[in-house]
């Protein structure tokens, strides 16, 4: 039998948590395989971001049905740009419980979802991390501080690269390495004023793609179409930006189409020894060890990893000593946008608005001094505004006809879409686990079931204070609303920054990591991607996922590097 | 020559920046698979397919047959989509060809979403039927007076949610794939609506209105 390679560290995942821990570990001069589930990308291959509509045969929205019933928050991210790089729902079904809804967004590449993200990346702020102590008591508190993670924010905004942010307000830091920030549309700037009237800051934004050349690859060219990828590496993503470096390191391996099933554990030591994973290629199981295993699939992923890994002496799955596995998941509490037109815009000619692909002004939280007693924790605001490559508010107005194409020509550069996310709560009833009725997936790896409900009280409370100043915003800006219907708060999973499930904490009977995102009960298994989160508030995560992931894998490589 | 979109001449214009910085020559050499070498030896600037920059020109499409309407059929769906998106001082429907694409969709409807064939077939005889009673003439022979009549009897519901009306379903259909089919089509996205994304562009300038700063 030929002599097996031991690696100092196996990662499970390719994206903004597993390509940034291979990264950081390989770059301290360990041997580390990185396995990811799918394919290799090539941008010049997968990516379409300049193809446009008509020269799809379906003008992008594929055969009628094709993708199957989407649930709410995919119907709009799978497309003819997009299907080769998504997992579409029917082809890996997951099962819910009765009454629950998730919308899981699944990317198998090299790269995760990093490739089509939305590069929103913000700093949590310090009363983020101790909610329970510092804001209301609910929850629990991080066992880490916004000082304990400041120096990984640097590190992380100057190695992914970003524009913006510069702007601090409280307990939202500004972005430290950050390259100038992206010019504001005029609506956005509108918008400012109107939100100023109402007393509320609007700042910029701070995002992961380029305003300048920065490490070698090429600033943003304004294609505006980064969520079907970017052809010149000035968004980031660890396929980028990450790989090409990694790849030229002898210490380091990317194994790709190995979907991790199992983690193996040294019965004698109770630690973690490597992994198991089937190759997709060929279908066979394969194993692979390591001094340590750092998971970075996604919450999802690693969460099923861990539940399959159960044994004897965790039974209820790997590292679940204290119950929580699975429990406590988060998400963002979203809703319909509201849309709307500015009258003096109208009528004016067509101008780039798409430009970097992401709004360049939000409104941040605010309301800390006023506490309401209606909901806890606060939310934010974003504009989409001006020319898109939809038809845009004209559209959806009654009529048809001259007069009716008139109005969409001239409605079209006016147009504004106002929403915004709020805090999400974490309860010991939304969770996830195996599927009970042995639902698997095609290589016959138990898939997972969804007890989650988004629709909560608090959650109701947030979104109708949001819908009410949402309005008053517009109405400040001098915009003209159109017609909206209420919705329920989106299912989780909606806007793709699930949280939770495999929390930290400084105690072990309440947690699943601890303060250095090692599992409580086997310390030389890490979990690094969303699933760690203690909270979930209204700023966007990734950032927070990436600068986590920097510190608990330097933390790894200096043990590594003590104890041999 | 479209002088807003200039994408193939902001992308070499674009490209040519690239080779003045080093790291830019590094990018591409890195990145971008093709070069192309021209005949006096220089490397000129990444062949634009190379770069994956599609072209901005619609596909050269052979004369189209319907696929799933029938002759009368398609001329009432030529018609529908002619009044919903008219030719005025600016292309329309029909310079788009939108009742092609509607029947490029519907036929492709078959296999996943059978229900939308019902819809035009069940809708268009509705009409059929409806122009037969009010004028006794079909649709597509019917005054156009008339049959703009029809439609904004069917269309009411848009207007007062309160009112009900057999046929807004399938006005609702033809309206969306209409719209659809128009504003994702070449004339329709850049003719009319001059869009100006998914285009190489070396700045962002955003609002240049003092007023609004």
């Amino acid at each position: 039998m030929a002599t097996q390679t031991i690696y100092d560290v196996i990662v499970v995942g390719s994206g903004a948590s597993g390509g940034v821990a291979a990264y950081t570990l390989a770059a301290k001069g360990l041997k580390v395989l990185c396995l990811e589930a799918g394919r290799m990308i090539e941008p010049h291959k997968d990516f379409h971001n300049h193809k446009p509509p008509y020269r799809w045969r379906y003008r992008g929205h594929g055969k009628p049905g094709q993708y199957g019933k989407l649930p709410q928050g995919m119907e709009w991210k799978i497309n003819e740009w997009t299907d080769q790089l998504y997992t579409i729902p029917h082809d890996d079904p997951y099962a819910l419980a009765p009454g629950a809804k998730f919308t899981w967004t699944r990317l198998r590449a090299v790269g995760g979802r990093t490739l089509v993200w939305g590069r929103e990346s913000g700093r949590f702020g310090p009363l983020d991390f101790k909610p329970k102590s510092m804001q209301d008591g609910f929850g629990e508190d991080w066992p880490i501080t916004y000082e304990d993670l400041e120096p990984y924010y640097d590190k992380t905004e100057a190695l992914i690269g970003m524009s913006g942010g510069g702007e601090a307000v409280y307990n939202s830091p500004a972005s430290r390495n950050a390259l100038p920030a992206f010019n504001a549309r005029c609506g956005e700037l509108l918008i400012k004023k109107g939100a100023a009237k109402l007393g509320m800051k609007t700042v910029s934004m701070p995002l992961a793609v380029l305003s300048k050349p920065y490490d070698n690859r090429l600033a943003c060219h304004y294609c505006g179409a980064c969520n079907f990828g970017c052809d010149t590496a000035s968004r980031f993503s660890t396929l980028e930006v990450l790989f090409p470096k990694m790849q030229k390191m002898p210490n380091f391996t990317l194994r790709t189409n190995g979907v991790v099933n199992r983690i193996l554990m040294d019965r004698n030591s109770g630690k973690a020894r490597g992994v198991s994973f089937i190759d997709t290629t060929d279908n066979q199981e394969y194993e692979v060890v390591g001094k340590a295993v750092v998971l970075g699939a996604s919450m999802v992923e690693s969460l099923r990893i861990l539940f399959n890994s159960r044994n004897r002496e965790f039974p209820q799955g790997l590292a679940n000593s204290s119950g929580t596995l699975g429990r406590y998941l988060m998400e963002h509490v979203a809703f319909n946008q509201l849309s709307g037109f500015f009258p003096e815009l109208a009528g004016r000619p067509s101008t780039n608005d798409d430009g970097p692909g992401a709004n360049s002004l939000y409104i941040p939280r605010f309301n800390y001094a006023k506490k309401s007693d209606k909901f806890l924790r606060g939310y934010r605001f974003t504009v989409e505004t001006g020319c898109s490559m939809g038809p845009g508010p004209g559209a959806e107005l009654p009529g048809f006809g001259s007069a009716y194409k008139k109005r969409i020509k001239e409605l079209y550069p006016a147009a504004v879409n106002i929403g915004g996310y709020g805090e999400g709560l974490p309860f010991e009833w939304n969770f996830v686990e195996i599927d009970p009725d042995g639902l698997t997936d095609r290589f016959g790896i138990p898939q997972v079931r969804f007890h989650t409900n988004a629709e909560y009280d608090n959650a109701f409370a947030l979104r109708d204070e949001m819908y009410g100043q949402m309005e008053e915003i517009l109405r400040a800006s001098g915009a003209e609303l159109l017609p909206y219907e209420k919705r329920n708060p989106y299912p989780m999973g909606s806007v793709t920054h699930e949280a939770g499930g495999a929390r930290m904490g400084d105690d072990p009977k309440k947690s699943v990591l601890d303060g250095w995102n090692r599992c409580h009960d086997i310390k030389n298994l890490l979990v690094v991607d969303a699933a760690a989160f203690v909270s979930h508030p209204e700023k966007s995560i990734t950032l927070t996922i990436m600068a986590l992931t920097i510190r608990a894998s330097e933390h790894l490589a200096e043990e590594l590097r003590l104890n041999g | 020559m479209d002088e807003g979109r200039v994408s193939r001449r902001n992308a070499l214009k674009y490209l040519g920046l690239l080779t003045v910085s080093a790291a830019g020559r590094e990018f591409l050499a890195s990145w971008l698979p093709m070069q192309l070498v021209r005949g006096d030896g220089h490397r000129a600037p990444v062949n634009i397919s190379g770069m994956h920059h599609e072209s901005q020109e619609p596909e050269a499409v052979a004369t189209y047959s319907p696929q799933f309407f029938n002759p009368d059929e398609f001329r009432t769906v030529e018609i529908l989509a002619a009044m919903i998106i008219p030719t005025d001082d600016a292309p329309g429907a029909k310079e788009a060809q939108v009742a092609n694409y509607i029947d490029f969709v519907v036929f492709s409807a078959a296999e996943f979403e059978p229900l939308l064939q019902r819809k035009w077939i069940d809708g268009l005889a509705f009409l059929g039927r409806e122009s037969q009673k009010k004028f006794n003439k079909s649709f597509r022979e019917a005054d156009e007076a008339d049959r703009v009549k029809l439609l904004t009897d069917m269309s009411a519901p848009e207007r007062d949610p309160n009112v009900k009306h057999e046929g807004f379903a399938f006005f609702s259909v033809a309206k969306d794939m209409t719209v659809e089919g128009f504003y994702t089509s070449k004339i329709g996205l850049i003719d009319v609506l001059d869009y100006q994304g998914m285009n190489y562009m070396p700045d962002f300038p955003g609002c240049t209105h003092p007023e609004h700063h």
